[in-house]
């Protein structure tokens, strides 16, 4: 169906898809465990994996060291597990998808026939809890690999999951990664096979729909030895006055000569323009390069959420290993930003490249937040990281924390950090050749961005320009 | 902690018993939070308590000592100076000045008042300070001659702790520089200083710390300035050579066109840790501060850097940097920054950069290639460096003076 259609069509139901929500017991206990457990139909290792990281939540303090303050999460009063109740049974292929879902991915911008056909990259659409379709499987399963939503994972490859579940984010990790290792309902597992290169990019879109639900999708990706994986990840979320929590843990797992790329484009509610409602992004996401010569990149576009809070890291150890981080962080009116990465070097040779562009606007704060630690062991390493901040007005915020450890004497640290504002005569310059200030503005900030805008895969990098525009739109003037 | 430290408040001279009561509050402040450690965000780089718990066994507090030597004076530049002995002041000599223009006081005991800092040491330092000194430069006057504070200390200082507190101020228009100049008998002691800087319209102060050789001593110094419109502070931290040292500087810079500078060039030998901590606030307009930070890290050195620039939402047309680089010879050494920037103003210019690394083999290699030898080399290379951070050093023979003690310590290498 094209999209022109659904714009004539009359869209009914509000921007909330009413389907009947099927919810755990409200709060945070053995019992909501047991139950997403059981309506998972989850073996009985798993139920205990979670009953451990609950029981080491309990001795475990909410971190309050981050710049984004918010207001206290009463944990007690939201719902962790909840799924469209025609989706106890699990469709078979699309056409047994409710048509409402459908309807509310086309208001999205997420069509997933469209998508399907036109992009030829499989989505793992996840609506609220539970996967809804899984497409271009067959194409996957002929090259042997696994992409299926990690609940399916956990019954059909246990070994894989026990293996590495946990091994990069432990249980006993801070405070919002347990919790997700306690309640997590679902998410995506990827498994690449030794000296595979998947033939097409993987994407997932996420979205929080039933109100006061967090989300925890937990996310498995193993590329086994010689493979190469691209994985995407966009986000949207519908308009809602009550602040959501959503805490994700994504882990990646890398050996002997493999590569992960992993995209963001995180684009959820930011709240309205006095700050009311909005999402909170509490992610945690990690990748350890553990094979020699493997490399792990992050890249990421976040320009939603009332407060995102996150540091996607890469733990260096295989030898010549590398790990890259690009980001683009844009925040506006009440909108708060922490973010950054941390890559530790462990391995001899290991390298590692930050860039980061952070741009407040109205009264948002963004804080780039990073760690570069090169170990005594990690002879002949190198970083290099340059972090850039763009301020529009004086009542945002722009600021930068990077700790820095340099261990050893043959390893190299760079470091470089600039905060300024758009350049009056390059506006002018604009202005003077027909271009309003807004999109002077957009321009001049894409250009800006432009680093990080070019690792975005061709499917990201259209939509994420526009973002970049959108996201500042009545900021100026 | 109360294990650790024998604190025995008897001992210290006090004038009343409010004053008393004071410092026992303070000392029970103190010792109910302990030193500070890596949970404090502030130390995030430097485990105090750990280093102190590793290298002490009891702390005690005792102001008694002795006094005859002849203390050696500098005689490269001519100077006045102030004498303080184990922190306490004991005499100056303003020869080269105007009467009545310089003065100083000796300061006994801390004022009584009720303002109880998060800062441990702060209390430490409130319950058991000897005094020091209060320096004044009056109105429209500029110092001929540099001032050199010799800080001396005893042989008797074993497993001691000394507490002391200064005050400076610049009044209108004035111009000053002081030397700190420490010198040490090879005790292991503790120091904890605390310095209050004022700087007035139009006023410049230059400030040096200096070691005079090699010490046993754990040193921290915190220095809170305050300027005015139109005035200039200038930091040369030049004090290698400490087993610890720490000095944390906070310096608001209240008013337009201040301008405050912090460069340092270490060159830290075995087993040395050295911190710098820097918060500079820019609360008006126009204001423009420069950090320089420069270490040689030898040995199991350690070098820390943590500098903060906070710039207000009127502080327009800020000009901030910050820059550390390290040289790192050997692989136990480690070195770790934290160039910080906080900004609330759009209309600025701050920038950070921070490198650490080895020496360039390139350099190395074309130095051989002329017929130098691989020592000397280095030695050229790391003077070089260093020296860069008194480049523009004015007065001749203070920067000779200091380029010699900086070679020294090059050598010692």
């Amino acid at each position: 169906m094209k999209s022109e259609e659904f714009k004539n069509q009359e869209y009914k139901y509000g921007f909330t898809t009413e389907i009947e929500n099927f919810k755990a017991p409200k709060g945070l206990s053995n019992e909501t465990i047991k139950f997403i457990s059981k309506v998972k139909k989850e073996p009985q290792w798993m139920l205990d994996w979670r009953l451990k990281a609950f029981n080491r939540l309990k001795a475990l303090k909410e971190p309050n060291w981050q710049k984004p303050k918010y207001p206290k999460i009463d944990y007690q009063n939201l719902y962790y597990y909840s799924a469209p109740k025609s989706m106890k049974d699990k469709p078979k292929s699309l056409d047994d998808v409710d048509p409402k879902l459908i309807e509310t991915y086309n208001k999205l911008g997420i069509p997933l026939n469209e998508q399907k056909r036109l992009s030829g990259v499989a989505v793992d659409a996840v609506f609220d809890s539970v996967s809804v379709a899984t497409t271009f499987k067959g194409e996957l399963d002929k090259k042997g690999i696994i992409f299926c939503p990690i609940s399916e994972a956990i019954q059909k490859h246990p070994e894989l999951v026990k293996k590495y579940l946990g091994s990069v984010i432990p249980i006993s990790d801070h405070y919002f990664a347990t919790l997700n290792s306690a309640v997590f309902t679902d998410g995506s597992f990827v498994y690449i096979p030794p000296n595979t290169r998947c033939p097409m990019e993987l994407s997932t879109y996420f979205r929080i729909n039933a109100s006061e639900t967090g989300q925890f999708e937990r996310t498995l990706i193993i590329a086994d030895k010689g493979s190469y994986v691209s994985y995407l990840e966009g986000c949207t979320a519908p308009m809602r006055d009550e602040n959501q929590l959503h805490a994700a843990n994504v882990e990646l797992i890398a050996l002997d000569d493999a590569e992960i790329k992993y995209s963001t484009v995180q684009n959820w509610y930011p709240g309205d323009k006095d700050g009311v409602g909005g999402i909170y992004n509490f992610v945690t996401k990690r990748g350890a390069c553990r094979g020699k010569n493997s490399k792990i990149s992050w890249t990421q576009v976040e320009t939603g959420s009332a407060i995102t809070w996150k540091y996607p890291s890469c733990i260096l150890q295989g030898d010549n290993s590398v790990g890259e981080f690009y980001s683009i962080a844009i925040t506006n009116n009440y909108q708060k930003a922490d973010t950054g990465t941390k890559m530790i070097h462990l391995g001899k040779n290991t390298r590692s490249k930050i860039i980061s562009k952070g741009i407040s606007a109205g009264k948002a704060d963004n804080t780039y937040r990073g760690l570069v630690d090169i170990g005594t062991k990690a002879l002949n390493s190198r970083n290099y990281t340059q972090c850039d901040s763009l301020l529009m007005g004086n009542k945002c915020g722009a600021h930068t924390v990077p700790y820095i450890k340099n261990k050893n004497s043959s390893s190299t640290v760079e470091h470089e950090a600039t905060t300024s504002k758009i350049n009056e005569d390059q506006l002018f310059y604009c202005n003077q050749r027909g271009l309003n200030q807004e999109e002077a503005v957009g321009l001049i900030v894409n250009g800006f961005c432009k680093e990080v805008l070019q690792q975005l895969p061709m499917e990201f990098a259209v939509e994420a320009q526009k973002l970049v525009s959108i996201s500042l739109e009545g900021s100026v003037g | 902690m109360e294990q650790l430290f024998n604190i025995d408040l008897k001992k210290i001279l006090t004038n009343s018993n409010k004053e008393l009561n004071e410092r026992k509050k303070n000392l029970n402040l103190f010792l109910e939070s302990g030193l500070p450690n890596k949970k404090d965000e502030d130390w995030k780089f430097t485990d105090l308590n750990a280093i102190i718990k590793k290298n002490f066994k009891t702390i005690v507090n005792n102001q008694e000592f002795t006094f005859h030597k002849r203390i050696e004076i500098i005689k490269d530049f001519e100077h006045n100076h102030i004498i303080l002995i184990n922190g306490s002041y004991k005499s100056s000599d303003f020869k080269f000045e105007e009467k009545e223009k310089v003065q100083i006081k000796s300061i006994k005991s801390p004022k009584v008042n009720s303002d109880y800092s998060s800062n441990n040491l702060y209390c430490l330092n409130r319950a058991l300070t000897v005094g020091g000194f209060n320096l004044e430069i009056q109105k429209n006057y500029k110092c001929k001659k540099p001032i050199i504070i010799y800080n001396h200390f005893t042989s008797n200082l074993d497993n001691k702790i000394i507490n002391n507190s200064n005050k400076i101020k610049l009044h209108q228009n004035s111009e000053c520089t002081l030397i700190e100049y420490n010198i040490d008998e090879g005790c292991k002691f503790i120091k904890n200083t605390f310095e209050f800087v004022e700087i007035e319209n139009g006023s410049i102060l230059k400030s040096i710390i200096l070691q005079k050789t090699k010490s046993n001593g754990y040193f921290y110094k915190s220095i809170s300035g305050s300027q005015e419109y139109n005035s200039s502070y200038e930091n040369f931290i030049l004090s290698s050579g400490l087993r610890f040292n720490k000095i944390d500087l906070e310096i608001d810079l209240n008013k337009e066109n201040s301008n405050c500078f912090v460069l340092s060039g270490l060159c830290l030998g075995k087993t040395e840790h050295q911190e710098i901590r820097t918060r500079i606030n820019h609360l008006a307009p126009n204001c423009k501060s420069y950090q320089k930070i420069k270490n040689v890290l030898e040995g199991d050195s350690k070098g820390v850097y943590q500098g903060k620039i906070f710039v207000k939402d009127i502080a327009q047309k800020t000009d901030a940097y910050q820059l550390s680089k390290a040289l790192i010879l050997d692989d136990q050494a480690e070195f770790n920054a934290k160039p910080e920037l906080e900004i609330y103003a759009d209309d600025v210019k701050c920038s950070h950069g921070s490198t650490s690394g080895s020496i360039d083999e390139d350099a190395i290699h074309y130095l051989m290639t002329r017929g130098i030898e691989l020592s000397v080399a280095k030695k050229l290379l790391i003077n070089g460096f260093l020296s860069e951070i008194f480049e523009n050093f004015s007065e001749k023979k203070i920067k000779n003076f200091l380029e010699k003690s900086m070679e020294d310590q090059i050598d010692g290498i």
